[in-house]
């Protein structure tokens, strides 16, 4: 195992132990849960990170057409799709204990983030409706450019120009001047962390998808 | 009272329900006499608690990644291995 996964391991150990352990502001309606924020919002960083990653492949398969870029370009879609999940997940427990419903049809950023996920669904649905190898890569390479250049408009373009109860809304960032310097010191930290932890995941699907590609084209012969 | 043999009842057998789930759980109460480590884990709110937790959650998928990272890495040796 190389060296970067042992600091990412003892990386995200001490963002952990430290996200629990240091003195935050108490505001109301939030108090403790504030420190979802080492969790919960680096789950859409991540997501970012893996999708746009999926975005490169995938051009780089429509140039080259080497089915290694197709392969990349799935495992990065997965992680990110995995990434959100849980994304929206934390976001619905969160939202429970702070805006009091687990879901609510007029929050604009989750619904929308909801949607985003589905857009990720239908990729592999899509991938699945293929035999052909080639055929399969060219379509959903495509449809991956169109599927993630709508991710930026549905998750922060649109829910900034609505009113909405999420950090973020009504033309303002989510992450501002008014938080607490000292979340920023685990936060930032987090956030690298995951995405360490996210290559680190398509670091070992690509591998297992390649050798498992080696062998049953070995067994063809 | 008709109430009465009812509340023998209750008494006569083990009765786990009332004990258990009364307010004098066996954990939370007498931390002071307990060792360092329990005083340390009951303390600030039980707070500890939930990062022991969190943490045990991390170290097994940890734990599991890192398996299944080695687990590969000997798999793509015997590949290369074979295709030699």
């Amino acid at each position: 195992m190389q060296t970067w996964k042992y600091v990412v391991a003892v990386w995200m150990t001490l963002v952990i132990i430290s996200g629990f352990l240091i003195p935050i502001p108490e505001i109301d309606i939030l108090e403790q849960s504030a420190r979802n924020l080492f969790l919960h919002v680096p789950m859409w960083f991540t997501m970012m990170v893996a999708f746009s990653t999926a975005f490169v492949y995938s051009v780089r398969y429509l140039n080259s057409e080497d089915i290694r870029f197709d392969r990349k370009a799935e495992t990065a879609t997965a992680v990110g799709l995995m990434f959100g999940i849980c994304g929206l997940l934390t976001g619905s427990l969160w939202a429970r204990f702070t805006w009091g419903a687990w879901w609510t049809f007029a929050e604009p950023r989750m619904n929308l983030a909801a949607l985003s996920m589905l857009i990720f669904v239908a990729y592999f649905i899509l991938r699945s409706a293929f035999n052909d190898e080639v055929k399969r890569a060219k379509i959903s390479a495509v449809y991956n450019i169109f599927g993630i250049t709508t991710v930026p408009f549905l998750l922060y373009i649109i829910p900034r120009q609505l009113p909405s109860l999420h950090p973020g809304a009504e033309g303002n960032p989510a992450f501002s001047e008014i938080t607490a310097p000292e979340l920023r010191y685990i936060f930032y930290p987090a956030i690298i962390g995951f995405i360490g932890l996210s290559i680190w995941m398509m670091d070992i699907l690509n591998r297992y998808k390649k050798i498992k590609q080696l062998s049953s084209t070995k067994n063809e012969y | 009272m008709n109430i009465e043999p009812v509340k023998d009842f209750t008494q006569a057998t083990v009765d786990t329900l009332t004990s258990s789930y009364s307010d004098k759980w066996s954990g939370a109460g007498n931390a002071e006499q307990s060792s360092t480590f329990i005083q340390f884990m009951s303390s600030h709110e039980l707070i500890f608690v939930v990062l022991g937790v969190s943490l045990i959650i991390w170290f097994v998928l940890l734990f599991f990644i890192i398996r299944v990272d080695r687990k590969v890495s000997k798999l793509e040796k015997t590949v290369d291995d074979n295709s030699k």
